[in-house]
């Protein structure tokens, strides 16, 4: 643990919350506004949190800003946007509804808590990633 | 460059733009998902229609503004269109407003008079709702209205209210519906009186806290929010001082709201304000002390009351000290100019009540089943779900009132009472005794009710012409009483009158139930000057005086059609139902010492009908010699589960008066598999190799324009559809409606609200290559058209030409705006003064709904706008409106609730013998009909609207609407889904990728082939898609298409925003890329 530098914390924070996002995905997607293709989106998920923790991992065998570690980053990045992307574009309108016409549908407020989660979770992990890779991952 | 650094960077950078860059792309698409929609909200145009206009395709030919709305070189005049729109909202308010109560003359006040204004509503007008029928962007307050003659619109801009909260203690938040006015002020003639500006200042300073919105909408805890007395001594301890200058007259504003989504609740107030009656519609305690500070202000006391539903105002109705009392609902943006204009005299009110005001609104039997009900059993046996919009299942209401709503009750009752019938007297029901039912106590104002300034006889000029026949071919009846009526103005102003014809048809005791009175048709006079007469013809349609017997045999195996009694029917005309019931009342020489009022035998007439004259099956045919039967068994809760349920009858008003079906548990098998949606079962083996699709017949949808809806033309277009093509039409109904390739469509933008003109700003336009567009360079580009006043106002103008004045101004307006379908107006009636909807939906009464929305309808389509009135049908309140079953017995169907849309739908007065007029389009209920969903019922979509109406057009459901039930949707008749928000359709949007339709009661999402192996859902499918079609090419579309019509996007703000992020980040990406393998060759250090 004393080898490892701010870079590893970053990721390590990032891959907790790319597992609450894809959570939280998954929770959302119940019933009526079950997601169309989740088990893709949870694929996606899975790969990018792995992807992570290859990024975590990596630079403590191949040094800081390895190859390896650099593409798990970009990659894991697109990926958790795409969990993202799945998550709140399908819901666009439920919101827009709850915030209008609909506010009754309790239903709909419990998955635009979900909504708001995942995208708060992913969105962090992202940022995350980015600051991490300005960073060394191991001292 | 250090490499350790580059390095890191580049890494760094490489990450950094991934993430701006997909986040780019996620709102990208998220942007151009919902780009019809976010153009709308943005005023912004992401793709134009784009067509050549030249010799050989000419463009904008088919339908234009009025010249007076152009200049001189055709483009458009917004300065011209706000006046327009200034004087028809003056006008309607006018003619709207009711005048129930005007002791000693008090009104009108002389010119120059100085008036205090009261009640926080005087401050913060209620000019429309918060959703729904809304009064969008600057207006005409009643103080400058009152006070002043040039309009302030740079600082008057209407506000909303927006929560979601059901108690205005938890959630009231206040947004402007326009964020600034930069466009031209306007002059305009106000009453000329002076007002205290010492009230408004201090009402200003109290909405600080109180935060009241010009927008507004009911609450199920209902907060009327009126500053009590001492508030406002708190802000201005000497207050009463400026009543000595502002003493000519007070003026007490009272205001109760009405918008989508909520109901009033029985029972359903904030504590401690001391409601009169316990009921959000009585008074609470600030508002009687804000009434009784006018009595100390002035001895001249008017109240203005502000609603669209009965506001329990009985106190006020016998307080000497009250003098008079306007009924001027929400009057839209600049109608407290027609306010103004009945209290300097300038007019002289001429409205009657669009709904009986009671004194006390629970003692409607309709009431005694109102509210969120729920089966007892509904877990374990409502299995489908609340759908996209999350709706609470198993809500139900038990409409165990029959026929007997609103007045056709009190009326009825008081009927009997007089007769002694039927134990009328009982006090069951009653609510202002223990001892009795009286119609006095019961009722404040009627029906119809209005005062003028003036006075009008009424005398029917010779005897009704009767036209009686039947189309030999087709059975279809046509028969029409037209009673010409002779008014005199017989006072000593000039003004004008409704001209109500009301009837009674012979009951029988344990017979057809039948209403002792019911409105049958109404015109108005002309402006008539003292000692004028005019002879006004008022046209009937008899079989709005038939009844529906639901056990009549037919004798075809079906049951249940209309019937006309033999016996005589009694024809009136009178101010309002009750007085009209009187004048028969007289005629039938029934004891006058106990009538409510007098009646006068010379305003009645009787006609004895016998079978020679018109047959008691005549109206078994419709007027399309479609046999009338039975459509909606399943309406009533008893043909599943019989004897539960006991509807009002006048055999026994005590034994029968309604009593509250709050636990109803369900048992029946075929009830709950209704309930659950099971009611079409999707074949997938079926031989559809007749049906063609993807022909090449060369023809285009341009080409379309006026070729009648039979006309063989029609079929080849169809044909050269593909399925698919087919599918994305009628699962996309709009606002974004896709093209279809094949026939030379694009994807366009058509739908809009409301019923009080269309919720798009000039500035947004869907047209913008119109000649006649307003563009941004215009000053008044901001204007939004959304402008007029709640429904209740129109209707109680009990004037047709006014009505159809507002539907060709609404046209106008969608030739400014592109819009060329509107999801309005509302036409369910009022079933109880609760509906929080009631403000969008005219009336109670069936004919005056109907007659306002064919007006409305017929006027838009001359210009080319298809209106689509809503909710079809049963929409009867809004709590739990996402599915909510109201049983009621067919007769109540038809009598009551489909009769407005019967009315529409025909739209009789305007058929000739070359044109079967009538409305192109309507927008489906919410709620179920019975046990089934209005959206799937094939007996209300397919029998009675196309077969028994001959509806032909645009059915689209309400928003995302049973869109888990696709297939029956399909099946029943409807032929679109509304879907806002989604567009780009093929592209984005597909069938098998919107979220809207992948959980389908078949246990599978749609996609292109899903109907492959059913040969009747494709012939449904052709028939939705060529109704469609057919209501596009009626409207003003057509006026852009031609062979050149193509779509071309535009680089708008948030395109190009996108855009330009997305690129940079690539090309930054890239950089970052380049400079970490730079970096990383050669030899490097690494710690």
């Amino acid at each position: 643990m004393k080898k490892n530098a701010i870079g590893f914390y970053f990721n390590v924070l990032a891959a907790i919350l790319g597992i609450a996002g894809l959570v939280c995905t998954v929770l959302s997607s119940s019933g009526d506004n079950a997601l169309s293709g989740l088990s893709t989106v949870i694929a996606a998920g899975v790969v990018a949190i792995a992807l992570v923790i290859v990024a975590i991992y990596s630079p403590m065998k191949n040094g800081n800003h390895d190859p390896i570690a650099a593409v798990s980053v970009i990659a894991a990045i697109a990926l958790f946007m795409y969990v993202f992307n799945q998550c709140v574009s399908q819901r666009v309108m439920l919101i827009a509804g709850l915030f209008s016409f609909n506010a009754n549908n309790a239903a709909g407020w419990i998955v635009f808590s979900f909504v708001v989660g995942a995208a708060v979770c992913l969105l962090a992990a992202n940022i995350l990633l980015v600051i991490g890779s300005f960073c060394k991952s191991v001292k | 460059m250090n490499k350790k650094f580059g390095k890191a960077f580049g890494r760094g950078l490489t990450s950094a733009t991934c993430f701006t860059l997909s986040f780019s792309l996620v709102l990208g698409g998220v942007l151009e998902a919902n780009a019809g929609t976010i153009d709308t909200y943005l005023g912004t145009a992401s793709e134009v229609f784009v067509s050549d206009n030249n010799e050989e395709n000419p463009l904008y030919d088919k339908f234009t503004p009025p010249a007076e709305l152009l200049n001189e070189d055709g483009t458009g005049n917004s300065t011209a269109l706000i006046q327009a729109a200034i004087d028809l909202n003056r006008r309607e308010v006018a003619e709207g407003a009711v005048l129930l109560k005007n002791d000693n003359d008090v009104l009108p006040l002389d010119s120059g008079s100085n008036v205090t204004l009261l009640g926080i509503r005087s401050y913060v007008n209620l000019l429309g709702s918060s959703f729904g029928v809304k009064a969008q962007g600057p207006y005409i307050s009643l103080e400058q209205a009152l006070s002043q003659n040039k309009t302030d619109f740079a600082n008057t801009i209407a506000t909303t209210q927006v929560t979601d909260a059901t108690s205005r203690d938890v959630a009231t938040v206040v947004n402007k519906t326009m964020n600034a006015w930069t466009g031209e002020e306007f002059e305009f003639e106000g009453a000329g009186f002076n007002v205290n500006s010492t009230m408004l200042d201090i009402y200003e300073e109290l909405n600080k806290t109180y935060n009241h919105a010009n927008n507004e909408n009911a609450e199920e805890v209902y907060n009327a929010a009126e500053p009590s007395l001492d508030e406002i001594a708190a802000v201005n301890g000497s207050y009463k001082d400026s009543f000595i200058q502002y003493g000519d007259a007070a003026i007490v504003v009272i205001g109760r709201p009405s918008a989508e989504s909520k109901d009033f609740l029985p029972g359903g107030v904030a504590e401690g304000l001391d409601y009169e009656s316990g009921e959000p519609l009585s008074l609470t305690k600030n508002e009687r002390d804000a009434i009784e500070l006018a009595k100390e202000c002035s001895d001249k006391v008017i109240v203005l009351l502000q609603s669209s539903s009965s506001v329990e105002i009985g106190s006020l109705k016998n307080d000497p000290d009250v003098d008079a009392i306007l009924w001027i609902g929400a009057p839209g943006c600049y109608g407290m100019l027609g306010v103004a204009d009945i209290l300097c005299g300038r007019v002289s009110p001429s409205g009657g009540l669009f709904d009986i005001f009671t004194t006390y609104n629970m003692s409607a039997p309709a009431m005694q089943n109102m509210g969120k009900m729920y089966y007892t059993n509904t877990d374990g046996t409502i299995t489908r779900t609340g759908g996209v919009l999350g709706f609470v299942p198993g809500a139900y209401t038990i409409e165990a009132e029959g026929i007997y709503v609103g007045y056709r009750y009190y009326e009825t009752r008081y009927y009997d009472a007089v007769a002694g019938k039927g134990n009328a007297t009982s006090p069951v029901g009653a609510y202002a005794s223990d001892t009795e039912w009286n119609y006095d106590n019961e009722v404040t104002y009627g029906f119809g009710y209005g005062l003028s300034y003036t006075d009008f006889t009424y005398e029917f000029e010779g005897e009704p012409v009767f036209d009686i026949s039947v189309d030999e071919e087709t059975g279809a009846p046509s028969a029409f009483a037209t009673f010409n009526v002779k008014v005199t103005n017989v006072g000593d102003v000039a003004g004008k009158t409704p001209v109500q014809i009301y009837g009674q048809a012979p009951y029988t005791e344990g017979g057809v139930e039948k209403s002792a009175i019911q409105l049958l048709n109404f015109e108005k006079t002309e402006t008539l000057e003292p000692g004028q007469s005019e002879v006004v013809p008022v046209v009937v349609d008899l079989q709005y005086i038939a009844s529906y017997d639901e056990t009549y045999d037919n004798g075809d195996g079906t049951t249940g059609t209309y019937i006309m009694d033999p016996g005589n029917y009694y024809f009136s005309v009178g101010n309002g139902a009750h007085d009209a019931l009187n004048h028969i009342m007289a005629a039938q020489g029934m004891d006058a010492s106990k009538m409510s009022g007098t009646g006068n035998a010379a305003q009645a007439y009787v006609k004895n009908i016998t079978e020679d004259f018109i047959s008691k099956t005549l109206f078994s045919v419709s007027k399309t010699g479609y046999p009338i039967s039975n459509q909606l068994p399943y309406a009533d809760w008893n043909y599943y589960q019989p004897g539960e349920v006991t509807y009002l009858s006048r055999t026994d008003w005590a034994g029968t008066f309604p009593k509250t079906y709050d636990a109803m548990t369900l048992t029946n098998e075929q009830l709950i598999k209704n309930l659950n949606g099971q009611t079409y079962t999707l074949q997938t083996g079926d031989d559809t190799s007749d049906i063609l699709w993807g022909q090449d017949n060369g023809i285009q949808f341009y080409e379309m324009y006026g070729v009648p809806y039979d006309d063989p033309k029609w079929d080849q277009l169809l044909d050269q559809l593909t399925l698919e093509e087919a599918m994305y039409i009628f699962t996309f109904g709009g606002p974004s409606i896709p093209g279809a390739e094949s026939i030379g469509t694009v994807e366009t933008y058509m739908t809009e609200n409301a019923g009080n003109g269309i919720a798009v700003a000039l500035n947004a336009t869907k047209d913008p290559n119109a000649p006649w567009a307003i563009g941004s360079d215009d000053p008044n580009n901001m204007w939004h058209p959304e402008v007029f006043a709640n429904a209740p106002i129109g209707a109680s103008t009990f004037n047709p030409e006014l009505m159809y004045e507002l539907g060709v101004f609404t046209g106008i307006e969608s030739l400014f705006t592109g819009i060329n379908i509107l999801w309005g107006p509302g036409l369910n009636t009022h079933r109880h003064a609760y509906n929080g909807r009631n403000g969008e939906y005219y009336s109670e009464d069936p004919v005056l709904s109907g007659v306002a929305a064919m007006e409305f309808a017929i006027g838009a389509l001359e210009y080319g706008l298809v209106a689509a009135p809503k909710h079809f049908a049963f929409n009867d309140q809004e709590s739990e409106r996402g599915g909510v079953s109201p049983y009621m017995t067919e007769q109540r169907a038809r009598e009551v609730e489909l009769r407005a849309y019967q009315i529409a739908f025909e739209a009789t007065k305007y058929d000739t013998e070359d044109y079967d007029a009538g409305m192109r389009g309507l927008m489906t209920s919410f709620s179920k009909i019975g046990s089934i969903e209005c959206t799937t019922s094939e007996g209300l979509m397919t029998e009675i609207l196309a077969n028994e109406w001959g509806f032909i057009g645009y059915a689209v459901t309400d928003i995302y609407d049973d869109v888990d039930l696709w297939s029956a949707v399909l099946n029943s008749g409807t032929t679109c889904f509304d879907t806002r928000g989604q567009s780009g359709f093929y592209k984005t949007t597909t069938l098998q990728s919107s979220n809207l339709f992948q959980n389908l009661i078949e246990g599978r999402g749609l996609d292109a082939n899903f109907i492959d192996g059913d040969a009747n859902l494709q012939l449904k499918l052709k028939e939705a898609v060529h109704k469609n079609i057919y209501a596009w090419t009626e409207s003003h579309l057509m006026n852009r298409y031609n062979a050149t019509t193509r779509v071309e996007k535009q680089m708008t703000w948030w395109r190009a925003t996108y855009y330009g992020i997305a690129g940079v980040s690539g090309v930054l990406m890239v950089v970052g890329a380049a400079m970490y393998v730079m970096s990383s060759k050669g030899k490097e250090e690494e710690v």
